[in-house]
């Protein structure tokens, strides 16, 4: 875990400046930690696109879908060793023509936490995927 | 799923003061619902909702082994002699039995069985437990609609499939069938296939009751009027032949192949004699003999089927006979469509047909003289089943076009007015002139299969009652059984059929004496415009030319 013992080391100096920096918002995190969302729109989109890909609806298989779109996203999520806590969300429905709305409200820290959605539709399936990350 | 993540964080940075801001509400997606569907959507106006409290039930069917009876017998003749006895030495018999006449066991014994007998043969003779009460009282009316009810199916044991061709009752009412299989379509016998014919019991149907094994499928076969256990029968080749079924499964004999029919033997009737051995057959080869059974040789007589004054020859699908009509008497029907009448004792061999009736246009498979009216007689052919007068040349009456081709048919021996015909389509038809005319009352389905024979048992006792055998392309004989109303003669029937017949007959006459008659009008009026318009003669001409001469002569010399 060197990268997230990095800001540990960077803050052993109590320098006033840097704590001043830590007191004006990233709550203690380096620059390198945060997230860079086009990198987590791309996982996404890949975790989808492998899980569903051509695959017509099916109102069977949306539970497996959910569930590996998750489990994809969230491996290669973790796999970029940021010391952040993810949340993902992902809405299925069959594109007939309904409409779907969709909305979020948070309170958190806006500098170091934030959210993506990627909005994904085939020829019969649409999937709103939305992935929030909150620092540590 | 796991996914691991691991991190290091630092005691001090612990518990810090979070910089919360609050970030408002975020648009994630705003898909608008398409508009273009929800103009097409419909309220559904109404809908069933069924509700039941009965407790489900589900239907099975399931389709048994045929329960196979077999019926066996022990004959004791002689037996519970002591071993020291040998009952067929008369005086070893004879002394045992004085032994034992004297024992006093024996001498009590016979005396108290003695009592129990007496006691009941007296019960016996003092109730006749067999009497019928209400004997004098008129049978009732019957109102119920006519059926029938499918008893069993006789399949053909073998298991190539022939077709049942010709039924025949056992004359006596036990419910004995026999049925001839053959395959009527020409070359199209499957290789192999077994010549061998049955006679069935009702009460058996799983096994035949005797088998009839001829060198030659069977086309037709009837029990002989006298000798019941005498079954003649006409052979695919053409060649009669007879079964005695005291004697065993082979024919007793045969025709000669040269002096036979060349064609299959279609139809066959005993003719009335004094040993009841003689019989009258026809064939599609356009003839028809007339054997004896004791010389089979060569037959008595032999007729070529010709119309009177034709000279196509015929080809003779089916034979009638009754001795009411006459016994020298006979019509045949052919396969032309043409039903010829015959005398067999004609003084002039030419005059043997005595008439022909036309009007079928196909082979004719059925004829039947009415049994309470022989003058009158039924003929089914292509679609249609006519009744005929013997002495009028156009069908009495006729039914009205059936959907498929018929083929077979016969009146009902009990009634009058009820006849029945089987169809291409394997239905059952039922005519009662007494009820309906334009429409069978009964129409019964019985197999999927062209049906091929038909034969209604008249009389019959016990379980062989009021029987019908239906014959199927496929070797299965389906028994059925008629509804009393069927079988039981109605009130008045007869007078009212007889009429109906004379009422119809007279019309027929009327309309062919009107037809003649206008036949001879037309003839006339033809003969009357061939004539000159004037009616000037020679004489009337040489008259008026002198007349001229004369005033012109007058005029010259003036």
């Amino acid at each position: 875990m060197a990268a997230a013992a990095a800001p540990a080391a960077a803050h052993q100096q109590l320098d006033p400046l840097a704590l001043a920096d830590f007191e004006a918002g990233l709550d203690g995190l380096h620059e390198n930690d945060l997230i860079d969302e086009a990198e987590v729109d791309s996982i996404v989109r890949e975790s989808i696109l492998h899980t569903i890909g051509d695959t017509p609806w099916a109102d069977s298989k949306v539970g497996t879908w959910t569930s590996h779109i998750i489990e994809g996203a969230l491996k290669k999520l973790a796999a970029l060793q940021k010391p952040m806590k993810y949340i993902c969300h992902v809405s299925l429905t069959q594109r007939a023509g309904a409409g779907l709305h969709a909305a979020s409200c948070s309170r958190w820290n806006q500098k170091t936490d934030g959210l993506l959605s990627v909005h994904w539709e085939s020829q019969t399936v649409l999937a709103l995927v939305t992935v929030f990350w909150v620092a540590l | 799923m796991e996914v691991a993540h691991r991190y290091v964080k630092q005691r001090r940075q612990f518990g810090r003061h979070p910089h919360f801001t609050d970030q408002g509400a975020e648009l994630l997606l705003d898909l608008r619902p398409n508009e273009e569907h929800a103009k097409a959507w419909i309220v559904k106006p109404q809908t069933t909702v069924a509700v039941q409290a009965a407790p489900d039930m589900s239907e099975h069917e399931a389709n048994t082994t045929a329960v196979v009876l077999v019926n066996s017998g022990m004959a004791h003749l002689e037996g519970g002699w002591p071993k020291e006895v040998d009952h067929t030495e008369a005086e070893q018999v004879v002394r045992w039995r004085r032994k034992v006449e004297k024992d006093e066991d024996y001498i009590k014994q016979v005396v108290r069985l003695g009592a129990v007998v007496e006691e009941l043969v007296k019960q016996n003779n003092a109730i006749d437990i067999y009497e019928t009460y209400f004997e004098d009282l008129p049978p009732q009316q019957l109102c119920e609609p006519p059926s029938t009810c499918t008893l069993t199916i006789l399949r053909d044991p073998a298991a190539i499939k022939r077709g049942a061709q010709a039924l025949s009752w056992h004359p006596d009412g036990s419910g004995r069938l026999a049925v001839a299989y053959s395959v009527l379509e020409f070359q199209r016998q499957p290789p192999g296939m077994p010549a061998t014919s049955y006679v069935w019991n009702v009460a058996n149907p799983s096994a035949p009751e005797a088998s009839l094994a001829a060198p030659v499928p069977l086309v037709t076969l009837g029990f002989n009027l006298k000798d019941h256990n005498l079954i003649g029968a006409g052979q695919y080749n053409g060649q009669v032949t007879f079964f005695d079924l005291c004697k065993g499964a082979a024919p007793v004999d045969a025709s000669p192949v040269q002096h036979s029919h060349h064609a299959p033997l279609h139809d066959f009737a005993w003719t009335q004699s004094k040993a009841g051995s003689e019989l009258m057959s026809t064939s599609t080869d356009g003839s028809v003999a007339w054997w004896d059974l004791r010389k089979l040789g060569e037959p008595l007589e032999r007729l070529t089927l010709r119309e009177r004054g034709g000279e196509a020859v015929l080809g003779g699908m089916c034979l009638e006979y009754s001795p009411p009509v006459g016994p020298t008497k006979f019509m045949v029907g052919t396969d032309q469509g043409t039903i010829l009448a015959g005398n067999r004792k004609a003084k002039q061999p030419a005059d043997r047909i005595t008439a022909s009736y036309t009007g079928h246009h196909s082979a004719v498979y059925s004829l039947s003289r009415n049994p309470f009216f022989p003058k009158y007689f039924l003929s089914v052919g292509d679609w249609t089943a006519r009744v005929w007068n013997e002495d009028l040349r156009t069908p009495v009456s006729t039914t009205p076009y059936a959907p498929s081709h018929l083929t077979c048919g016969g009146w009902s021996p009990s009634r009058p007015g009820v006849f029945y015909t089987t169809s291409h389509a394997g239905v059952l038809d039922v005519w009662d002139y007494y009820f309906k005319q334009r429409a069978p009352v009964l129409s019964v389905r019985v197999a999927d299969r062209p049906l091929t024979a038909l034969a209604v048992a008249s009389g019959g006792v016990g379980q062989a009652q009021r029987l019908a055998g239906v014959g199927c392309a496929d070797g299965g004989v389906t028994l059925l059984q008629l509804s009393r109303g069927l079988v039981e003669m109605q009130d008045n029937e007869k007078v009212v059929i007889g009429s109906m017949l004379d009422r119809e007959t007279s019309r027929e006459k009327n309309l062919e004496k009107n037809a003649k008659e206008a036949r001879a009008k037309a003839r006339k009026e033809a003969a009357r415009t061939a004539e000159p318009l004037d009616h000037v003669t020679d004489e009337d001409l040489a008259e008026l030319e002198r007349q001229f001469f004369e005033m012109t002569a007058g005029s010259d010399t003036e």
